[in-house]
């Protein structure tokens, strides 16, 4: 089933690194787009092997270009490619891996698939099947949770009973108790899939039938339950490493409130406006409830700050965030190669143990924005299609996680983040002009994507005042609005375009030819006649 | 100092009767980026072409000027009362389809919003307006057809033809990356006909409902 590519890889590659041998000889990458080449990256930097998988969608993809091997998985929809379980532990067997790295998303989080990889005799780069199902199954965590002393966001433990009719009024019972609005969730979700408001009662039923059979088909998971939605709530998070003796560190927290249909667009650490208390609480906390799911490796427990400054437990992904960066840049740690060394049963390294000592008191501040194929002006509706043209921003404190380059194709069927834009600055008002400054330099075209709402976050003044709630998009964003203005100065744009043609031919029924031939402004020619080089050194700086 | 820059293009909105001059041009949404309610903009060469004010009719002064930075990037300057400074990518044009030759298309990206404009002569623009609105404005009764606005995978669909079905009810739902979307009457009316079943993959555009 299996065809594969496969280059000898160069001997180099095999050299000892720093802290010693390389944790594994082979690891194979079991995910797409950035997180797959951020993935390969950490590989070839620790000196091991690197083998992509891909779907017929992504044959020549960055991820199979960058990897040393690549093994295809079948037709592009997830189900017949990532998702399958069997064909990716098979691959990793076919190219000699000794490790898998899932990446986030597709099965990342999936007990069954790190008991797969666990039972072909590999190494799952993450928590241990058992703790995936003790904290990924986000009803099993509310249970830890509550176990260990730390209150979770107020809501049923069970899983919500649909396909018999008599459980339905059990089900209004135990909403009517929690209180309206509340939230249908999956307990096998994240990023908003599955998840649903439901603002009456009489909404109930539909909502978890709708929740259920998104989860199934997001998550091949439809277990839904019941969640309290706290608001305004700020999001925040707390980035965990653990090691097989049972230590767990907290690396420091992360501020997600920005976020439409649950979905996080702009995230930040530290979380502005904390005190180290805060911070040091906050932490412990979560080192409590990771600590009593015995976690190995790295994961993120994520908790709702309410008005009144109260945190309340929300859920544990046991699985390396999209958003990791920020904590990376603020930190200096490598957090995907200390996975790789928690996975070979090494201790925490020192770099993390320094990490976490000084995370209650981060120096500097870190600004991520997600970048989306998405329609910020339709309501972020899906946007895929082909990048025609890609600049991204460069220079001091910035860092950009991609996979994309000009050309490429963006599919319909993943995930449509298309690259990560970070900053780093001293502080949190230097980080936002940094991230202005670098999103100026953002072009895009072919696509319509998520950067016209993040240039507009970048000169928010409530952004900059941190004002942040997870309803902070739904208040500041006027989409349809933005998008009218940059209409008219389309038109306008290329209104003058065509008349600057149709002065030269003195008539405008000549259309400028559909033509590829540059008009390079060159010295002596029209844009020296026309004095613009002039009007150029004359603006305003 | 050195000479002022040339007034290079200035704007005129509208028509005042005035005939049109035959360099003037027309710029409208594409029909893809036509969410914007924007009248279509009609820009003539400025009269005096040694003086940057444009001959206005309708909308208040517009002024506006582009200083190309290569053969894509563009600014555009003064279009706003702060005399604003935009950057704009031109892509290069295509023709638009389902048009004569006379019509380009060309993608612009103005503060990375993407917008599809289309471009003509006013005054080719004008004699087919005139031709239009010859043949009768007859449409508008008849049966409208609810078209995808994002490609995906037709999931389900809760509407047969012969349903009555209301504003705001759900018809369809699409999944694209991952994602369901509902799609609802745009109106009252009565289901003509369905013209996807579920697992069907749509492009944008594609005719899904018609509703009489």
């Amino acid at each position: 089933m299996a065809t594969s590519r496969s280059e000898p890889a160069p001997a180099e590659s095999l050299r000892k690194d720093a802290h010693g041998d390389p944790p594994f000889r082979t690891v194979l990458i079991a995910n797409r787009g950035e997180i797959a080449v951020r993935l390969i990256r950490a590989c070839h930097e620790m000196g091991m092997v690197a083998v992509a998988v891909y779907s017929d969608a992504d044959a020549s993809a960055a991820h199979v270009r960058l990897a040393d091997r690549a093994v295809r998985l079948g037709p592009p929809p997830p189900t017949e490619s990532y998702l399958r379980i069997d064909a990716v532990v098979q691959a990793a067997l076919d190219t000699g891996a000794q490790a898998i790295h899932p990446g986030y998303g597709f099965l990342a989080e999936r007990a069954s698939f790190a008991r797969a990889v666990e039972e072909a005799g590999l190494v799952f780069v993450g928590p241990s099947s058992e703790t995936i199902d003790a904290l990924g199954d986000k009803l099993h965590a509310r249970r830890t949770a509550r176990s260990v002393g730390v209150e979770a966001v107020p809501g049923t433990l069970e899983p919500a009973v649909l396909d018999r009719p008599d459980h339905l009024d059990r089900i209004v019972a135990e909403a009517e108790r929690i209180g309206f609005p509340l939230l249908v969730k999956a307990a096998a979700g994240g990023g908003g899939r599955g998840m649903r408001r439901v603002a009456a009662s009489v909404e109930l039923h539909a909502a978890l039938v709708w929740g259920s059979r998104e989860a199934e088909s997001a998550f091949g998971d439809g277990s839904v339950y019941l969640e309290r939605e706290i608001s305004p709530a700020r999001h925040i998070e707390v980035q965990l490493l653990g090691d097989v003796r049972g230590r767990v560190v907290a690396l420091g927290e992360r501020d997600c409130s920005l976020q439409r249909r649950h979905q996080k667009l702009v995230e930040e650490a530290p979380a502005p406006g904390l005190t180290a208390e805060d911070r040091r609480d906050l932490h412990e906390r979560a080192v409590r409830v990771a600590t009593a799911a015995g976690l190995r490796n790295a994961a993120t427990a994520e908790f709702l700050r309410a008005p009144d400054g109260a945190f309340y437990f929300l859920e544990v992904n046991t699985r390396l965030q999209v958003e990791h960066g920020v904590t990376e840049l603020v930190t200096g740690l490598d957090i995907v190669r200390e996975q790789f060394l928690l996975a070979a049963g090494r201790p925490l390294s020192e770099a993390a143990l320094a990490a976490a000592a000084r995370a209650a008191e981060p120096a500097g501040h870190a600004i991520e924005v997600r970048l989306s194929a998405e329609d910020p002006g339709r309501d972020f509706a899906p946007s895929p299609g082909r990048v025609l043209r890609w600049t991204m921003p460069a220079g001091p404190g910035v860092r950009v996680d991609t996979a994309i380059s000009a050309g490429d194709r963006i599919p319909a069927e993943y995930d449509n983040l298309i690259a990560k834009i970070m900053v780093y600055a001293g502080n949190r008002d230097a980080a936002i002009d940094r991230l202005r400054t670098a999103l100026d330099e953002t072009e895009i075209a072919g696509i319509q994507t998520t950067l016209p709402f993040h240039r507009f976050v970048s000169r928010d003044a409530t952004f900059r005042a941190a004002d942040l709630s997870t309803g902070w998009v739904g208040e500041h964003w006027d989409g349809p609005g933005a998008y009218a203005q940059a209409a008219h100065s389309a038109q306008l744009a290329a209104g003058l375009a065509a008349l600057e043609a149709a002065m030269a031919s003195g008539d405008a029924n000549v259309p400028a030819t559909p033509s590829r031939t540059p008009t390079r402004p060159t010295r002596g020619g029209r844009w020296h006649a026309s004095g613009l080089e002039r009007a150029q050194d004359r603006w305003p700086r | 100092m050195s000479t002022p820059p040339r007034p290079d293009l200035a704007v005129a909105g509208g028509s005042d009767g005035r005939p049109l001059d035959p360099r003037a041009v027309r710029v409208s949404l594409a029909p893809s980026s036509a969410r914007a309610a924007l009248a279509p903009l009609v820009l003539e060469p400025p009269e005096f072409p040694a003086v940057a004010v444009a001959r206005v009719v309708d909308g208040g002064p517009v002024e506006a000027r582009l200083v190309r930075l290569d053969h894509e990037r563009a600014l555009l300057l003064g279009t706003g009362p702060d005399g604003a400074r935009e950057r704009v990518l031109l892509l290069p044009p295509a023709h638009a389809p389902g048009t004569d030759r006379s019509v380009v298309r060309h993608e612009v990206v103005v503060n990375g919003w993407r917008v599809e404009v289309e471009v003509e002569a006013a005054a080719r623009a004008v004699l087919r307006e005139r031709a239009r609105r010859g043949r009768g404005v007859a449409g508008q009764s008849g049966p409208i057809e609810v078209r995808a606005i994002i490609p995906g995978v037709v999931v389900s669909v809760s509407a047969m033809a012969g349903d009555a079905v209301t504003a705001g009810q759900q018809l369809l739902v699409v999944e694209a990356m991952k994602m369901q979307n509902e799609l609802r009457a745009p109106w009252d009316g009565m289901i003509e006909r369905v013209a996807v079943g579920p697992g069907e993959t749509v492009e944008v555009g594609d005719v899904l409902i018609v509703i009489a």
